[in-house]
């Protein structure tokens, strides 16, 4: 308990600032990366699944797609709805996007590759996680459009009910390691694959993965979006550049669940067998990604719920889970931990 | 709510034969350089990549493409047609135009505007003389609203010479 009490404390040196900005820029370069990667990935596994090519023509196996679309969404016109709050509009996208980059600077990408060392990391994750629901809300509401607003809505009420079972969820997995700082969850893992905590807390790992598409708004829970239902919900009016960046945050933030779920839950940066020296990076990148992967299958292998049942598989089942899990879990710390 | 939770295990592993089914649809053919499956034992691809390759014409038969005029036995660019303006009445986008010669039954202007035709096929069923079909023809395509305004005895004109 005392390491959680002890405030953090840093010496700001020229060294801490210049390792900021680094990080910053990489992190900056990997989300880009990951978008033009993911679009492409994404527009692929669902021709697989459709037992079409996907894309085919723009370069080789279509891997240039992504390139064309970028110049052309760059080319288009930003357009601006009448009676519509015209600063709200234009800070929704900008403000879906950013507190991404704080989010990433915490994540413990290897055993000591992190942008920054805190040791409530978890806690700064999960409270910034609610930010991309209230650019949805901004610029639901500021498109002045029934569409958007319904989807604003709706991604109201949806991130408010995920977030309760993913901080159970997540909570668990700190009472169990004593600790809300990340890097101590990774090492944590160390040793063979039955450390992982996939295997010691299953039921939270469950309620993750399902909370997971509920907080990144993917189908089977796109309700905010609704192609067929909203033309799109809340980025309905957004148009260019604001419309990339809405859908850059998207593929942002499923990297980041997909990076909790590979440090959280799948070992982080521990190989699966207890070889210390082969222990790095790659294995984060590597779990990240397989948890990517299986987030664009499930979009395009399940139809989309509706509200009612979105609401219901949340309140009636994901939170009493939840809350059963982290009871169990403090019972046996307290009997087994001491 | 013994029931509830049998209920939903049981919807959990439905989820999971889902997966099962569209990992094995995308894994199929594709991708073809990890050889899991020959494309003929697998999961072919449904889709044809047009400019390379094409639908054969047999297969089209079933497509009901813009009406055209059936060619007359004796002489392929003469049309069947008696000019008794059934098509013209029944047509209830009123996008036919035909009109009587000057000299015996057929008619020396026949056109049909696609802007307008919603391909219901009153025309081919009202006709006696059994003179109209549907097109088999999908690759059909106008850059002008003008170029769809087809002059269909035109059309089979152009059908004799070749």
């Amino acid at each position: 308990m005392e390491t959680i009490l002890v405030p953090y404390t840093t010496d700001i040196t020229l060294l801490s600032v210049l390792k900021l900005v680094v990080a910053l820029v990489a992190i900056i370069l990997l989300l880009i990366a990951n978008s033009v990667v993911m679009v492409y990935l994404e527009r692929k596994v669902a021709g697989f699944v459709q037992r079409r090519p996907g894309p085919y023509e723009v370069g080789p196996w279509g891997i240039l797609q992504t390139v064309a679309d970028t110049v052309k969404l760059l080319g288009k016109q930003i357009l601006i709805p009448g009676n519509s709050d015209r600063f709200l509009f234009l800070l929704a996208p900008v403000l879906s996007m950013f507190p991404m980059f704080l989010m990433f600077l915490v994540i413990p990408y290897g055993p000591i590759l992190t942008g920054l060392e805190v040791n409530l990391g978890l806690l700064l994750i999960l409270a910034f996680a609610g930010m991309e629901g209230l650019a949805v809300i901004a610029g639901g509401w500021a498109s002045n459009n029934k569409y958007s607003l319904i989807g604003a809505a709706r991604a109201v009420s949806q991130s408010v009910a995920y977030e309760i079972p993913l901080i159970l969820a997540i909570l668990a997995l700190a009472f169990q390691h004593g600790s809300l700082d990340l890097s101590v969850l990774n090492r944590a893992q160390e040793g063979w694959i039955w450390n992982w905590n996939i295997f010691t807390q299953p039921l939270a790992f469950l309620i993750f993965v399902i909370t997971c598409f509920g907080e990144t708004n993917r189908a089977p829970f796109d309700l905010p979006e609704g192609e067929s239902e909203l033309t799109g919900g809340y980025h309905t009016e957004y148009s260019g550049m604001g419309f990339a960046l809405f859908f850059m945050a998207e593929y942002t933030s499923m990297m980041l669940v997909s990076f909790l779920a590979a440090v959280l839950f799948l070992g982080g940066s521990n190989a699966p067998v207890d070889i210390p020296l082969i222990n790095g990076v790659w294995w984060t990148l590597i779990k990240m990604g397989a948890f990517m992967t299986f987030m664009i299958w499930v979009r395009w292998t399940f139809p989309r719920v509706r509200f009612d049942q979105l609401l219901n598989i949340n309140w009636k089942w994901l939170l009493p889970l939840g809350l059963l899990n982290l009871w169990v879990t403090a019972l046996v710390m307290k009997v087994v931990g001491n | 709510m013994f029931k509830a939770i049998v209920d939903n295990v049981k919807g959990l592993y439905s989820l999971l034969v889902g997966l099962h089914i569209t990992g094995r649809y995308a894994l199929g053919p594709f991708p073809i350089w990890l050889k899991l499956k020959k494309p003929e034992n697998g999961y072919p691809q449904l889709t044809t990549h047009y400019p390379r390759q094409t639908i054969a014409d047999e297969d089209l038969v079933t497509f009901r493409g813009p009406v055209e005029l059936i060619p007359a036995e004796n002489d392929p660019t003469k049309s069947k047609c008696v000019s008794c303006m059934m098509c013209v009445k029944a047509c209830p986008s009123n996008c036919l135009t035909v009109v009587k010669g000057d000299e015996g039954k057929a008619p020396k202007l026949w056109t049909s505007n696609f802007t307008l035709c919603s391909l219901c096929g009153t025309c081919v069923e009202v006709c006696p003389a059994s003179a109209l079909r549907f097109s088999h023809d999908i690759y059909w395509v106008a850059e002008k609203r003008e170029d769809m305004i087809n002059d269909l005895l035109a059309k089979l004109a152009k059908n004799g010479r070749n």
